[in-house]
């Protein structure tokens, strides 16, 4: 599977921009013999909470460095807001960008951390105090850095992304860090920002994480964009499945029996039986074992995780490679 | 500029740098004073640990006010390579530059900005260690039976001021090669250890064993040079006018490595 909505560079620029934050179009880099990132093709749409997923060293922490103007590109271009990434100065004053791990001034207050960022890009210093609260920092803002947990400088890095009041937040892996509760309020913002009409590119190796928040999908592996669109579509692409349950373990052969001759894989998994076949099929089936005297304790219709969506397509793409354990 | 500038001022408000500026820069004059006054002798007598001890009638003079200053010019100097490097090398080992990239892409703005202010910074100390230095030399004379007449003549005015500005040149200069190696090397660390090594030892023995005539062009010596108001080796307009080149190649090539290189 490739990238599904490829990009195109009929129309202006500024009405690219608007509707696209983030093109990118055979986006290259390469050190010396890695090549790290390879024929990038992104298109992500404004106003969508964009999830950036891959394994480790897979390249998007590579990719956000070019779109960010902080690398150079060995090949390919891009344009962020509708300007090349050869001039990030003409687009940044509008992005906000947290980029792997928070780096701050340990010996600096939180505060202090974001009167350098607010002094170096001229901001209303009055944002502090708005995106500390954002991230529910306020109380701890006066405190050095240093004596922050991981999940407070992370907040505090998201802090420091959303100074500018930006059009495009760019989050390289924001809940690295985070207990379940930082998690679920790191939710809320990216979610918050959305629907302020903010665009959002959040990069994870945690794919439950990009399932719970994020409407579009960027799936990096090996520096090539495996795929791109709505995740709503990927997912629905993918096999669903039964799993019944019958009341007897007796009979729970003679139901995956049953299915195979309806033409449908199927297995016995411990007190289960799993079946690839559409949830439509679920009724046909509780019929097929009544008139086979199998009474069913449990019917449910299971739907493909975009963990196994992006197993799926990165096997499809690599069939001799391993893919890399995704928790 | 001016971002990176006002920027870079709230980062230097940092204990860390306000101890090592101006504890560093304030030491070592103020120890030079004291010591040039209390050991200052009637008639001229050597030292048995080498050199001569400055009489009270040559303390005396316009220039006695900033004897000790002058001496150690190359020691606030020092403290300004590593103050500089260490600035420079720090954003780099913390990981900070990308966070100042994102809201300055401008690099050589963001550059020259914080350059300035550590410019500003580094004048502020010579200032405030040669104002420390004349206070205890004013203290300390009487003591002495040193006349402070001469001092305050306007001949000694000049020779203050004077002192203050070649001080602050050198230490400029010096604050220059430190931020360039800090952007070099990308390690606080290893750029100052590189950059004492260097204007210390290294010099010293390329001078004494491999190059004679090296203290006419190599750096230390030539800032040695200007502190001095030029020296036996180097007039003061060679030493600036060498340095001033130097200065120019070093500055084009750090801000050249820091606009292409990754960050």
């Amino acid at each position: 599977m490739t990238t599904t909505t490829p990009p195109s560079d009929s129309g202006g620029a500024a009405s690219d921009g608007a509707a696209f934050p983030i093109i990118a179009t055979g986006l290259s880099k390469r050190y010396s013999e890695v090549l790290a990132v390879d024929s990038v093709d992104i298109k992500l749409p404004a106003g969508v909470v964009g999830g950036f997923v891959g394994p480790n060293g897979a390249g998007k922490t590579t990719t956000i460095q070019l779109l960010l103007g902080l690398v150079a590109p060995t090949g390919g271009s891009a344009k962020v807001l509708g300007e090349s990434i050869e001039h990030p100065s003409r687009y940044m004053a509008r992005v906000g960008a947290l980029i792997e791990a928070p780096a701050f001034y340990p010996s600096l207050s939180g505060r202090r951390n974001l009167e350098v960022l607010t002094s170096l890009g001229r901001l209303n210093p009055a944002r502090i105090d708005e995106v500390l609260a954002m991230v529910e920092l306020s109380d701890r803002a006066k405190d050095r850095v240093k004596t922050y947990s991981l999940g407070m400088k992370q907040r505090l890095g998201v802090a420091a992304a959303l100074l500018p009041d930006p059009e495009l937040v760019i989050l390289d892996e924001p809940t690295n860090g985070l207990d379940p509760a930082g998690i679920r309020e790191m939710r809320a913002v990216m979610r918050g920002l959305a629907d302020r009409g903010i665009t959002v590119l959040v990069s994870s190796h945690l794919l439950r994480e990009i399932e719970a928040i994020c409407d579009h999908l960027l799936m990096i592996d090996h520096g090539r964009i495996v795929f791109e669109g709505p995740i709503s579509g990927l997912l629905d692409a993918q096999r669903s499945g039964l799993i019944a349950r019958p009341e007897h373990a007796k009979d729970l052969e003679p139901l995956a029996a049953l299915a195979i001759a309806a033409g449908k894989q199927a297995r016995v998994d411990d007190d289960v039986v799993r079946i690839t076949a559409d949830e439509d099929w679920a009724p046909e089936l509780n019929r097929q074992a009544f008139a086979a005297g199998i009474t069913l304790r449990g019917l449910e219709a299971t739907r493909a995780s975009l963990e196994e969506a992006f197993f799926a397509i990165t096997e499809a793409e690599d069939p001799g490679g391993e893919a890399e354990d995704q928790h | 500029m001016w971002g990176a500038f006002l920027s870079e001022t709230i980062k230097l408000r940092r204990r860390s740098m306000l101890l090592w500026g101006f504890g560093g820069g304030l030491f070592f004059p103020l120890l030079a004073t004291i010591f040039t006054i209390e050991r200052a002798t009637k008639t001229l007598e050597f030292n048995p640990h080498g050199g001569v001890r400055v009489t009270i009638a040559a303390l005396e003079q316009p220039t006695g006010l900033v004897h000790g200053v002058v001496d150690v010019s190359s020691l606030i100097g020092i403290v300004s390579l590593c103050l500089f490097a260490a600035a420079f090398a720090v954003e780099y080992s913390q990981g900070t530059l990308r966070n100042l990239l994102v809201r300055e892409p401008r690099r050589s703005q963001l550059l020259t900005g914080k350059f300035l202010a550590l410019v500003v910074f580094i004048a502020i100390v010579v200032i405030v260690a040669v104002g420390v230095s004349v206070a205890v030399a004013f203290i300390l004379a009487p003591g002495k039976g040193i006349s402070t007449a001469a001092w305050t003549s306007s001949t000694g005015i000049s020779d203050l001021l004077h002192a203050v500005l070649h001080a602050f040149l050198a230490a400029a200069i010096y604050g220059l090669f430190g931020a360039a190696l800090g952007v070099i090397l990308r390690s606080p660390g290893v750029a100052i250890g590189v950059a004492v090594a260097w204007v210390i030892p290294i010099e010293a023995i390329i001078v004494g064993a491999i190059w004679s005539n090296g203290d006419r062009w190599l750096p230390g010596q030539l800032l040695d040079a200007l502190a001095h108001h030029g020296n036996s080796n180097s007039s003061y307009l060679h030493a600036l006018v060498v340095l001033v080149i130097y200065a120019v190649i070093v500055a084009t090539g750090t801000l050249l490595l820091f606009n292409r290189r990754d960050a």
